[in-house]
């Protein structure tokens, strides 16, 4: 923890759980090693921040030009902590971890969020075939809705049975709000280690909620900048160690960052030892 | 002689909570006799007026989110404390909601259940249901 800021202490040490701890305590490493990397502000003169519903961001007065919107999100769940960062467009992660429930059965467990899915996402959960098939259908299209929610700041208070979720197999993913298509928005699901899922989301940044809109830098763009935001390549994931990530942090190991590049952190709940996984 | 009535008023007052600032008008209804008000309790770190659920209320409470998040029944949990802190994911959040209607016989909406964070806001909450209810 001396790797980081006296202000973030508490917000690490206020888990009960130690791997909760941890986990924590890897995401603001990976968000400081990020923005450090990407860009190049020195360490001690990195201010991270959080709006009122929870979302962190760089307070920033000099952005560099060529990340007019730089933003980034970090999530962590079961064996993996994962950031990812956008130079334009808003940007939201989230993992899952696909973890059978323990007390009821698949379907009794499904049952209790039946309110938060449409009523075609619903229809292809239930007639998923068996109950893994269910969880890892239900999972998925969490994942994805948490993204999405994440990427706009609005932390989960949002109807969520409202978004509904389109692919081709998971490919070509697109979102309907209220029926209603949205161009500017695009996911990326992807399968992690054995039962974790990463989403991805990517928009655009006037459908930030209020909060979180007053930390970026611009909310319009001009259709070509837009265009050339929204269409970046989705790099994939790397996979990195905490001592990696540390050594990044000491400058003893500068790695290249992708402008659009995400971090994994893997980790043993029970184990010292760490490895992240970093795109 | 003068002789002095004391009579029982209630009166709905409508608070402004904060919760993660996000303002939510809550109608809170008290009820005090005589001429003296009622304190309200005022916590610091909120703008809030705390509706004193009831200590049973907010021990059933800490019960159902000790079992949800499979947290020992010696393990600190109390009004204070924030589900995320005890390691509540947003899907443990959501069953634990599920959880205090079934306890409670109580139909919570999304948009509040999404907005209870703490032991205490969940017992509150409860408690206004089911004064609505009766």
């Amino acid at each position: 923890m001396s790797f980081l800021p006296n202000h973030e202490y508490s917000s690490i040490t206020r888990f009960v759980k130690l791997g909760d701890q941890k986990r924590a305590l890897v995401s603001r490493l990976l968000q400081y090693a990020l923005v450090h990397q990407v860009l190049e502000i020195p360490f001690d003169e990195i201010i991270i921040r959080r709006t009122p519903e929870g979302k962190p961001y760089l307070v920033c007065d000099d952005m560099k030009l060529a990340f007019p919107n730089f933003n980034f999100n970090a999530s962590h769940h079961g064996d993996f902590v994962a950031i990812a960062s956008e130079p334009i467009c808003l940007v939201g992660l989230d993992i899952v971890s696909h973890s059978v429930p323990k007390n009821e059965t698949a379907h009794e467990f499904i049952q209790n969020f039946s309110s938060y899915f449409s009523s075609s996402e619903w229809y292809h959960i239930m007639h998923a075939g068996s109950s893994d098939e269910m969880l890892h259908i239900f999972y998925r299209y969490w994942c994805l809705k948490e993204a999405f929610v994440k990427a706009m700041g609005t932390g989960v208070g949002y109807k969520l049975d409202d978004v509904e979720f389109h692919h081709t197999n998971w490919n070509n993913i697109f979102v309907k709000v209220a029926g209603k298509e949205l161009k500017d928005w695009k996911f990326w699901l992807l399968d992690l280690g054995q039962n974790h899922s990463v989403c991805i989301a990517r928009g655009h940044p006037r459908t930030a909620t209020t909060s979180y809109r007053t930390t970026l830098k611009r909310i319009e763009f001009d259709d070509k900048e837009y265009y050339n935001g929204f269409h970046l390549p989705n790099a994939s994931f790397t996979f990195r160690t905490v001592e990696d990530l540390l050594q990044v942090i000491h400058g003893a190991d500068r790695v290249p960052f992708d402008i659009s590049t995400k971090c994994d952190v893997s980790e043993d709940e029970g184990s010292e030892g760490a490895r992240f996984v970093q795109q | 002689m003068a002789s002095i009535t004391t009579s029982s008023v209630s009166f709905h007052v409508p608070c402004s909570l904060k919760q993660n600032q996000v303002s939510n008008l809550k109608k809170v209804s008290l009820s005090f006799s005589g001429t003296s008000f009622p304190s309200l309790r005022l916590q610091p770190s909120r703008f809030r007026v705390a509706c004193a659920a009831k200590p049973e209320t907010v021990e059933k409470v800490c019960e159902i989110v000790r079992k949800q998040l499979a947290l020992p029944a010696d393990s600190a949990v109390s009004g204070e404390s924030k589900f995320a802190s005890l390691g509540a994911d947003s899907l443990d959040t959501v069953e634990i909601v599920m959880g205090l209607e079934e306890e409670f016989g109580i139909s919570v909406e999304e948009e509040s259940a999404q907005t209870i964070t703490t032991v205490q806001e969940a017992a509150d909450m409860i408690e206004n249901l089911k004064a609505k209810k009766a």
